[in-house]
């Protein structure tokens, strides 16, 4: 226990031996109240028989929560005491108790006081233990930590009834409702307050919808209120009276003593001042300041924006400036102002906005003018400018928009490049779904939804040869040899190898036996449930059946190898067959997801494999894990295209966008480039002119250009160039090839025909 | 100022000149003409004079030069235009105008017509992409059909049509190969003949897209997707590299004896793309259009190019003529025709830029005897005749209704041409002084 706490008992005791007559008038009152206590005590006494256990409770509990008496608040004060004075009497018990009640029945006087207020110490030990430390925090606390805590409830001081039917007693600081607790039965509530030891001590706060529980120093506070003192024990009302005024020589406080007179008469001193003041001021020493004109005229139609006004406010919004009246708004303008019957006509047939706003009439006096028409209009109009107008000066960022575009070089600049179509290339009954240039750039084959695949003329535009298959026709690819005139046709489950019989003689005969059935080797166990190779007797060569519909196919540079995808194969979706030993054979990795489409890098032994939407690269001479991930961002990859360095990827989305992948920049894309509003079905990528360019189903197609620098520390340069238009908006472009050699693009149309846009 | 004379036209004071013959000719006499005549105005000027001196006079179509440059808008905004003083005496010189007047009836061939050739007067060869050349006297009759090729034929050229009796032609086909041929274009049959080749020139690795031969007719050369020109002899039985071959090849040509076989005599190696179009214009000059965007000219003697024209885009023909047979001529994969002047030193650009065709340009060639005139042939389906005294074409000639594929003049006052709708047309009446 602190020092000032025994300070403070000790003061108690002071005061209460002072104020005797306050504590017998208390003792006056205490006994009608005892007498009720005694009864209950009495009815109590066959139950403490029974559990002498909890006699501290049942004493405490004799008084009804809320119902202060003094004779309690004694027994609080003798609790303080015996926190500072408590000895040895720890051994107090229930009964020892009860035989103090009884004295406290019988008579009541000091000494007795002074031996039941021990007693009653020791009832309360128990308590008193616990709460010893908690009251010395309350102490520490300082007076006013009521203030200090904010009130839980935030309605304010409003009348409680209106709360009285709500389920909620009023709103926390956040503003959220505080239910109110569920109220106990009566009988409950009486039960557990005769259970509860404390319950004397506890009030219910309405306001706040809990029940508080006084401390010690509290209900202390409250018995010095009720014995009309001061409520704090520290404010000593009899404190010795300090005089601060110095009654050294004086009997009273003020002199009486007469003014003086030079208090009355003015001084020669300063007389002398003025005088040399106005010496100087007549010989021109002291100059005032001239008193500023008022210019007498003004600029009534001056540009006030400028004036000094901007200088006083700090958001000064000029007016905005009326234009000067002219002549046609005088009220009889010369005739030329006035617009002819026509004209009238002709404001009549304008947009309300472009109409004029006033129509010069003439009158032949100021006496006949009518009454302004639009006034009660426009004051209405003044009124909600007045009330919507802002109240913040918004400050306009005034960028030209044209600076923030980037600086892209010129088109003119990037020639040569596609732009219109001078050949068409009719024939086919279908959309044409697939297109391949040969590698002179001299042919094109086509294949189309009508099962049918063309060889064209480049030149001409003229058919040389049609092959005829059941199906419509997936994809076609030419063999990127030049010495081996072979077509690679996708078609359902099949791929073909066509002999083109185009190439020398030399040429023709190497090709027909590498497209001779007879030696079709037997397949490896691994893939002999995914690949079938077949002799196709129909057009003279071979043909492989897979399990799935191909989707896809890509050969490699060295035109032996050709890689086939088919969508739905999932991991087995992507084979790779070997056309001079008719072998297949499997990726020596597995595929995540469902793949789209594949592409070899120009170059080097890696595959790139596109699933839907991620675009993985794989080191064909290494089995395992992709070496790299190129995240795309987008939802649906639709194609692919690899720039002849094989540094830089183009990816086609379903969703219009078209990715730029820079290899060695980044797995993410370089730009991304949102340009169709439709599926993108294919992009291609030139292979010595710096272009590509993607079709849509929009039935456009857009030329890009796409420089490639050797210098690393330069990012490729992008600029769309063109947007190819002509095919008919039925179905939209579905495959786009350049011309191995010429800034040319061929473009093949859902509508049956294939373009060729020239430079 | 006297304002009335000047309401509605000024007056010109003209004189017609003409280096025309007798019946054309009107009197020298200065004449006074309203100025916002057109080339028909003064062209029924000419006529009404010409008909006052000789009552049996047809109307006939006249153009009009100022100052060597043909009048193709009004006399006084031509006048305006160039910068030419309407106060003294103009000289207008007048010429017949150069429009075909008839056109022949069609010869319908069994396929495209990918290649004409009208040098020899006495009859047209033509090339068709049913892998058969043609030889026709006149429009609609078919004389001769060379046979032999296994893929279309591509180009053919008339070798030899001095000789009285039999005349030597080539063509070159996209079965890689060129064939010489041998006929009497005079010997008169029902039917047409057919003829095979006496000689099969192989060497080209790609299909043979033109062939020219030297004006003494000893020597062809062709142009291939190979990138390459091949010069080849044309005689029988000269040179012993053909005999050899003969041996090597009898295996497969047992049926006929006669077919001798040819090796590239030289090849010229330069461009980097296909040769589209190669003319041999004298005798040691050869020149060649490219994809590669170039035009070259080779000096046979040495196999080396002499000069590299650029022009940007791919070409498809090129023909060499004019003034002083020196310009050349060239169109290609966008709808201008091109001359160039190579004897302007210091610069490439072309001289003279036609642009109203509105596609690819398949074929152009000069007139064989004018210094102004050439034709262009083009994928929209037009022929136009130009001139160079004006940017605008002569005359146009739609008489196909599919892509013109090749053109020619034939006999100096008619056009040929052939094209995708699988006719030989035949444009006559063309008058060139």
């Amino acid at each position: 226990m602190t020092k000032k706490k025994s300070k403070g008992a000790d003061d108690d005791k002071m005061i209460e031996t002072k104020s005797k007559s306050v504590s017998g008038k208390s003792q006056k009152q205490k006994k009608p109240v005892e007498k009720e206590v005694e009864k209950e005590v009495k009815s109590l006494k066959e139950e403490d028989l029974v559990q002498e256990s909890a006699t501290d409770s049942d004493y405490d509990g004799d008084n009804s929560p809320g119902s202060l008496h003094s004779d309690d608040f004694d027994s609080d004060i003798f609790d303080s005491e015996d926190d500072v004075t408590q000895g040895g009497t720890e051994d107090g018990d229930g009964e020892s108790s009860e035989d103090e009640l009884h004295d406290h029945e019988g008579s009541i006087d000091n000494e007795d006081d002074d031996e039941s207020e021990q007693i009653d110490s020791d009832n309360n030990e128990e308590d008193g233990s616990d709460e010893g430390s908690e009251r010395g925090e309350a102490v520490e606390e300082s007076d006013s930590s009521e203030d200090e805590v904010a009130p839980r409830n935030t309605v304010g001081d409003v009348p409680l009834a209106w709360y009285e039917d709500e389920k909620h007693i009023g709103y926390d600081v956040a503003g959220k409702k505080i239910t109110k607790k569920e109220k106990q039965d009566k009988l409950d509530s009486f039960l557990a307050s005769m259970d509860d030891s404390k319950n004397w001590r506890k009030i219910y706060d309405e306001y706040n919808d809990e029940e508080v529980e006084l401390t010690k120093e509290e209900s202390k506070l409250i018995r010095r209120m009720l014995k009309g003192k001061a409520p704090h024990a520290d404010f000593d009302p009899y404190a010795p009276y300090i005089d601060w005024f110095k009654w050294d020589d004086a009997i009273h406080p003020l002199s009486s003593a007469p003014e003086p007179k030079r208090r009355f008469i003015p001084s020669k001193w300063e007389a002398k001042i003025v005088v040399n003041y106005v010496r100087l001021i007549r010989m021109g020493v002291i100059k005032f300041d001239k008193p500023e004109e008022e210019p007498n005229v003004y600029l009534l139609w001056g540009d006030d924006s400028k004036s000094d006004q901007k200088s006083k406010h700090l958001t000064y919004i000029p007016p905005p400036k009326q234009k000067l009246p002219g002549h046609e708004e005088s009220y009889n303008p010369s005739l030329e102002y006035i617009p002819t019957e026509e004209e009238k006509a002709s404001y009549e047939l304008m947009y309300e906005e472009d109409r004029p706003k006033f129509i010069p009439k003439r009158f032949t006096s100021l006496r006949s003018i009518p009454a302004y028409e639009n006034a009660l209009k426009e004051s209405f109009e003044r009124c909600l400018d007045l009330y919507l107008c802002p109240r913040v000066r918004k400050k306009r960022i005034n960028i030209d928009p044209e600076s923030l575009k980037p600086k892209l070089p010129s088109r003119k600049d990037l020639r040569p490049y596609p732009n219109s179509c001078y050949l068409e290339y009719k024939g086919h009954t279908g959309g044409v779904t697939s297109i391949s240039t040969d590698s002179s750039g001299q042919w094109i084959a086509s294949g189309s939804t009508d099962g049918s695949v063309r060889m064209w003329e480049v030149e001409t535009g003229r058919c040389l040869k049609v092959w005829q298959f059941d199906e419509a026709i997936m994809c076609v690819a030419w063999n990127p040899l030049s010495r081996l005139p072979i077509l690679a046709i996708a078609m359902g489950r099949d791929l073909f190898f066509l002999n083109t019989e185009l190439g020398t003689d030399e040429e023709q005969e190497v090709v027909k036996e590498m497209l001779h059935s007879g030696n079709i080797p037997e397949p490896e166990t691994s893939v002999a449930a995914i690949v079938t190779w077949l002799p196709d007797e129909l057009h003279g060569g071979i043909k492989t059946r897979h399990f799935k519909n191909i989707s896809s196919i890509d050969w490699h540079r060295k035109g032996d190898y050709l890689s086939t995808v088919m969508a739905s194969g999932e991991t087995r979706g992507v084979v790779l067959h070997q056309l001079s030993k008719k072998k297949t054979q499997r990726l020596p990795f597995k595929i995540r997801g469902l793949p789209v489409c594949t592409v070899f890098h120009p170059s080097l032994s890696y595959i790139f494999v596109a699933t839907r939407k991620e675009v993985r690269v794989y080191n064909l001479l290494k089995t395992g894990v992709a070496t790299k991930k190129l995240e795309t961002g987008l939802r649906e990859i639709s194609s692919m295209a690899i720039h002849p360095g094989g540094d830089n990827l183009i990816v086609g989305s379903k969703e219009g966008r078209m990715c730029w992948f820079d290899m060695d920049l980044s797995s993410k894309p370089y730009k991304t480039l949102k340009n169709h509003p439709k599926d993108i079905t294919n992009v291609a990528v030139h292979r010595s002119y710096p272009l590509f360019a993607s079709c849509s189903e929009d039935s456009t197609a857009y030329v890009f250009h796409g420089m490639v620098y050797n210098d690393l520390n330069q990012n490729p340069l992008i600029v769309p160039l063109e947007i190819l238009r002509g095919h008919s908006s039925k179905g939209g472009v579905l495959d786009c090839k350049f011309h191995p050699r010429q800034p040319w693009l061929f473009t093949a149309g859902a509508d049956s025909i294939i373009k060729l846009y020239c430079h | 100022m006297d304002v009335e004379g000047e309401d509605v036209s000024r007056r010109l004071h003209v004189k017609f000149v003409t280096k025309l013959d007798s019946p054309f000719k009107v009197p020298v006499n200065s004449v006074a003409i309203p100025s916002n005549v057109t080339r028909l105005g003064l062209s029924s000027i000419v006529n009404s004079i010409i008909e006052s001196d000789n009552p049996e006079w047809k109307t006939e179509p006249f153009d009009f030069l100022i100052d060597g440059e043909l009048i193709r808008m009004s006399l006084e905004e031509f006048l305006l235009a160039k910068g030419i003083s309407a106060e003294r005496t103009l000289e207008i010189e007048y010429i017949r105008a150069v429009a075909p007047r008839k056109e022949e009836e069609p010869s319908l061939h069994d396929d495209w017509v990918s290649a004409v050739n009208g040098s020899s007067p006495r009859f047209i060869l033509t090339g068709c992409y049913d892998n058969l050349g043609r030889v026709w006297s006149s429009a609609g009759s078919c004389s001769h059909i060379l046979e032999g090729h296994s893929g279309a034929i591509s180009s053919v050229a008339v070798i030899n049509s001095k000789d009285a009796e039999t005349v030597t032609v080539a063509t070159a086909s996209k079965d890689r190969t060129l064939r010489l041929f041998k006929f009497d274009p005079d010997e008169s049959v029902d039917s047409s003949t057919r003829v095979r080749a006496y000689k099969i020139l192989r060497g080209h690795k790609a299909s043979v897209q033109s062939v020219a031969a030297q004006k003494l007719g000893d020597m062809v050369c062709s142009s291939s997707w190979d990138c390459t020109i091949n010069l080849w002899n044309t005689n029988q039985s000269t040179s012993e590299g053909e005999s050899v071959s003969v041996k090597k090849r009898k295996g497969n040509n047992q049926a006929d004896e006669s077919q001798s076989e040819g090796e590239a005599v030289t090849t010229l190696v330069g461009h980097t793309q296909c040769v589209s179009s190669v003319v041999w214009p004298e005798h040691d000059v050869i020149y060649s259009s490219s994809w590669d965007h170039s035009v070259r000219r080779w000096d046979v003697e040495t196999g080396k190019d002499s000069l590299n024209l650029y022009c940007g885009k791919a070409l498809n023909t090129v023909d060499v003529g004019g003034e002083g047979s020196a310009l050349i001529a060239a169109g290609g994969s966008d709808p201008i025709l091109r001359v160039w002047d190579p004897r302007k030193p210091g610069t490439s650009a072309p001289v003279f830029q036609f642009s109203s065709h509105s596609s690819w340009i398949s074929a152009c060639k000069w007139h064989r005897s004018s210094w102004y005139h050439l034709l262009s042939a083009s994928y929209d389906g037009k022929i136009m005749l130009w001139d160079l005294r004006t940017a605008w074409p002569l005359s146009v000639i739609e008489s196909h209704s599919d892509k013109v594929l090749s053109a020619d003049w034939w006999k100096g006052e008619n056009v040929i041409s052939g094209g995708a709708d699988s006719n030989l047309r035949i444009s006559s009446g063309i008058a060139i002084s």
